[in-house]
């Protein structure tokens, strides 16, 4: 009994950020009822925003604080009997959703949105979802952090009245709410078939194997639905352009990378315990991904609805490291996420710099922004060619070690399908390059319609896009430091 | 104190294109400068070290070597990727060639009036990469040096092009961009398929490799890999080796350009302005070739030999079919686009017969038609620039007005259907003989190749005839446009005309380079 309170006591102790988040959330939301006013001012946003960074960077500080214990980090840590499981990839993890958070949020308060307080409200508990998602091997605990961020998201899409925002709002809603069902679905077959709710587990992994294969690979899919709804690859992809669309930029940026990451992570750890061979499925979605997000991205004619498809073909190639089945796949699908987080952030901000001065998302309205401004101009170039994965961007380092990985897994296991796969994907990068590099040739090459008006853009937003532009460059040329670190990191 | 000129070579342009990004846009002729002394610079380091390689030696010379990328695999070994450059008597005339024609290129240029700025720019950053992509010695360095070409150049024919330059630059992109995807697979494949075999032994592990120097040799291959030359390792039931050279044919085909993967070509050249023109003939599609000789051929002899009927087959199948098009040509600029495509399948042709002299001429015919065609294409740009307007019909009798500028398209004409002292004649002839001397080639092979010498004697001389003779006219009363050629116009197309006159009559200039070098690449076909 003591014992237990003492193990309680101590996971709690670890888990201060997370307390922490709660209070603030409390806090805000308690602030809000007494001052119901928008944030019209961009001091009070910037204000906000900065509180809101920093509490999230203490948050992170904190378990990384927590991670200099080294004797239990070196082989993760089970907090609160088997419901919690920090590690030192949950870290690396948090950083990246750490990074996106504080990275969208000045983007906020950079491009001039107006927000309320509710905002931070939201924000602030999504990314203590998120951060709970990062530390969960345990299937209630992931589909409590699942639902957090969800509901989160539903709220964030929809918080800027606008004109389609309702219809995406619910779209989103209706889509989540039935994958999160067919999920639910799969995971009582699996708590079924296995009697135990841990999915890293030697248990998990014996007494699934002893079921027929078909119906546990159902199972399984069936269960991942609700982790590939969040990372919107095929076939549960539908909703991702109508959102993109009529979301405020910022929060469709961080739903690009976050939740993706967090949800990654998760398919990590259950892909390299799963004892059922499930590569056969994996392989169709990837493909399917690539494909689909690929080709619907070709015929749009609005950036936003053109980067929700490319995310689309982003989550695939996500995949492709999980199908190789090495360490090396993992470690490049990591490395792949970490530096699409760059990519992302960047492309989204571009075309709201852009927005801002043609207060349209069309294709159309991008005619020669890029001579009056050669600054955007070069930096859409780089985004875009970094986007298809071309060099001297990380794009094409993280494209590289993917498909690396996949030809190795071949060469040891000799499926063809893991050809098929590469070659799809490669293939696939070629078609990419269309429509991505639709956004520099209308700036570039397109005739302003009246004539080339030079126009600036304030240093501090040029400031931030350079940040990313220059970790878009630099990780090509260095990218040891970033493989070094998640080398390091204490793959299952 | 040569251990570095390789380096400048590719960084002077660079930095020149960042210094003439970050000049205010005000200092409008400060730019073609720039570019012009950044090209005169790298032209004499050029020299420099084509004054020191050592054509006895077949090793590569002037070799620098640093780590880059190195990534474990955990216990699949380390992914080793360097920064290598180094030159052998095949890509030290490359280097040079790249050399003169970008300096030609950055003169031809000084016309450009439209955003200057952005134009230099791009056109530096294309030179550098192009000399990287000729010195990379790592075929990781190669790929990124290949790629990035593409951009400059997508732009440079996007931005300053003609009518249908976006059209144009598009195909460009895309073509090249499948190509080198095909490329990148076999890239991927070959560097797991082989290990340092020094570095190995060292660390105790497998390192992975993308040294060309390390791939070209079979022991160091890892047994059971995919790609072993021995174990015959099939894909689709196909053998792998052979699913990579035909994926590597096609990549470098798409750049040569062979016939079938050739459309991009003439839409590329009508379209790019007069110094993209030059560059693109006289030096990208030499990339292609190059590659086709290091890496087809270099990393899958295996194979080649195997396929030298479907290599020499495009090869003469381009020069026949390139020299119909042209004759059928009424637009001058297309005309010598795809005398481009008739005159790279001797490349294709020599290197097919894999004998000394076949790949020797393989390697002076990407020499001499680079100075050739960058004149043809000078040419085509000379009367453009005064008219507008490039129909071969719409001209008559220009010897009577431009006597320097008709002296100088006899000279390009004359080097390019292969007159003796000129340097198309070299090429042509040792490709050919080439082509008799080989075993594995047929003799009507080399037979139809030399139907396509008559063939560009035909259209060469006929446009000459009807463009140059008879008494003046110019269409649309375009006469007293038709000036003779300026200051800058007579120093590009003379120094190049001398120039082809001298490695014309001086082959020994090239093969002297070149020739220890062929012979040791083709004894490592016969181990």
């Amino acid at each position: 009994m003591l014992e237990k309170l003492s193990h309680i006591l101590f996971s709690s102790r670890v888990l201060l950020p997370d307390l922490l988040f709660g209070v603030v959330f409390l806090v805000i939301v308690a602030a809000i009822a007494f001052s119901q006013k928008l944030d019209t001012e961009r001091t009070y946003v910037l204000f906000n925003v900065l509180i809101i960074s920093v509490l999230i960077s203490i948050g992170f500080v904190f378990y990384a604080f927590f991670g200099f214990y080294k004797q239990y980090f070196e082989s993760g840590s089970v907090l609160f009997g088997q419901l919690i499981y920090l590690d030192s990839v949950s870290l690396f993890f948090k950083l990246i959703i750490s990074i996106a958070s504080v990275a969208v949020l000045i983007h906020v308060w950079v491009v001039g949105y107006k927000v309320v307080g509710e905002f931070y409200a939201i924000f602030i508990a999504l990314v203590w979802g998120l951060f709970i998602m990062t530390m969960t091997t345990n299937w209630l605990m992931l589909y409590v952090s699942l639902e957090m961020v969800s509901i989160c998201s539903y709220i964030l899409v929809v918080f800027n009245k606008g004109k389609n925002n309702s219809e995406a709002g619910i779209k989103y809603l209706l889509f989540g709410a039935t994958s999160s069902a067919i999920m639910l679905y799969g995971i009582s077959f699996l708590y079924g078939m296995t009697g135990t709710l841990n999915f890293v587990g030697q248990e998990f992994a014996t007494f699934l194997s002893q079921n027929s294969t078909w119906i546990a690979q159902i199972a399984i899919f069936m269960t991942i639905g609700g982790l590939l709804f969040k990372l919107s690859a095929v076939p549960f992809h539908s909703w991702t352009p109508d959102v993109y669309e009529a979301t405020p930029t910022p929060i469709v940026a961080f739903l690009s990378i976050a939740p993706k990451a967090a949800v990654v992570l998760v398919l990590i750890r259950l892909f390299s315990s799963l004892s059922i061979d499930f590569r056969m499925i994996l392989a169709i979605v990837i493909m399917a991904s690539i494909t689909i997000g690929n080709l619907s991205a070709l015929w749009q004619t609005n950036t936003k609805r053109m980067l929700g498809y490319s995310t689309i073909a982003h989550a695939g190639f996500m995949l492709v490291g999980l199908l190789a089945t090495n360490i090396i796949g993992i470690q490049s699908t990591i490395f792949y996420i970490a530096t699409y987080l760059f990519i992302t952030l960047a492309a989204f901000l571009l075309i709201d710099l852009l927005a801002l001065k043609t207060e349209s998302y069309e294709l159309e309205s991008l005619r020669g922004l890029g001579q009056e401004n050669i600054f955007l101009g070069l930096a859409a170039v780089i985004i875009m060619i970094a986007l298809v994965g071309l060099p001297p961007t990380v794009g094409f380092t993280g494209k590289l070690l993917l498909f690396t990985a996949l030809w190795e897994s071949y060469q040891t296991s000799g499926s063809n399908m893991l050809l098929i796969v590469l070659i799809f994907g490669l293939l696939n990068t070629a078609i990419s390059i269309f429509y991505y590099i639709k956004i520099p040739y209308f700036m570039i090459f397109k005739e302003p319609k009246i004539g080339v008006r030079y126009y600036q853009i304030g240093i501090i937003r040029k400031g931030f896009l350079l940040i990313f532009l220059f970790f878009i460059i630099y990780l090509f040329l260095r990218p040891s430091g970033l493989l070094n670190l998640i080398e390091s990191l204490k793959l299952a | 104190m040569n251990n570095f000129l390789l380096s400048t070579l590719i960084f002077l342009p660079i930095i020149g294109s960042v210094i003439v990004l970050l000049l205010p846009s005000t200092y409008r002729d400060s730019f073609r400068w720039i570019s012009l002394i950044v090209s005169v610079i790298n032209l004499l380091n050029i020299f420099t070290l084509y004054n020191n390689f050592d054509g006895q030696s077949s090793d590569y010379q002037f070799v620098e070597q640093h780590e880059w990328i190195r990534m474990s695999l955990g216990n699949l070994g380390v992914l080793s990727i360097d920064y290598l450059l180094g030159l052998d008597g095949i890509n030290m005339p490359m280097v040079l060639l790249s050399g003169i024609i970008l300096l030609i290129g950055s003169i031809a240029s000084f016309t450009i009036e439209y955003r200057p700025k952005a134009y230099h720019s791009l056109y530096l950053l294309l030179s550098g990469s192009i000399i990287g992509c000729f010195a990379a010695l790592d075929f990781f360095l190669f790929f990124l040096f290949f790629e990035f070409m593409l951009l400059p150049m997508y732009f440079l024919i996007g931005i300053w092009g003609g009518e249908r330059r976006e059209y144009a630059a598009i195909k460009f992109f895309i073509y090249t961009l499948v190509g080198s995807i095909f490329i990148l697979i076999v890239m991927i494949g070959l560097s797991m398929s082989v290990q340092d075999s020094f570095f190995s032994q060292e660390m105790g592990g497998t390192v992975h490799t993308f040294d060309f120097r390390q791939l070209t040799d079979f022991k160091n291959y890892i047994p059971h890999s995919i790609l072993h030359p021995v174990e015959k390792q099939l894909i689709f039931g196909m053998p792998a080796r052979l699913f990579a050279f035909v994926l590597l044919i096609i990549g470098f085909g798409i750049k040569l350009p062979s016939v079938p993967f050739h459309t991009w070509l003439p839409d590329a050249h009508v379209e790019a302005p007069t110094p993209v023109s030059v560059v693109l003939a006289g030096i990208l599609l030499k990339v292609g070739a190059y590659g086709f000789i290091r890496i087809a051929y270099g990393f899958f002899p295996d194979i080649a030999y195997q396929f030298t009927y479907i290599v020499a087959g495009a090869g003469v199948i381009s020069i026949i079919y390139g020299a119909y098009n042209a004759l059928a040509q009424e637009d001058l600029k297309k005309m010598i686009a795809y005398s481009s495509i008739s005159h790279m399948g001797f490349v294709l042709l020599g290197l097919a017969s894999m004998t000394v002299e076949g790949v020797n001429g393989a390697i002076y015919q990407m020499f001499g038609h680079g100075l050739v065609s960058a004149m043809l294409f000078l040419v085509a740009g000379v009367i453009y620039d005064r008219t507008h307007n490039r129909l071969i019909e719409n001209f008559r009798g220009l010897s009577s007005v431009m006597p320097y500028f008709t002296l100088a398209v006899t000279v390009a004409f004359f080097g390019a259907l292969g007159l003796p002292t000129l340097p198309g004649f070299m090429g042509e002839f040792f490709t050919i003989m080439g082509g008799f001397q080989s075993e594995i080639l047929p003799d009507w092979v080399s037979m139809l190749a030399m139907l396509g010498i008559v063939l560009s004697a035909g259209y060469f001389l006929w446009t000459l005839q009807k463009m140059f003779f008879g008494t003046f006219w110019a269409n649309r009363n375009q006469e007293e446009n038709m000036k003779d050629l300026d200051f800058r116009e007579i120093v590009m197309l003379y120094s190049l005309a001398a120039l082809s006159i001298i490695f014309g009559i001086f082959p020994s200039l090239i093969f002297d380079i070149s020739g220890e070098s062929v012979k040791a690449f083709l004894n490592g076909f016969y181990i």
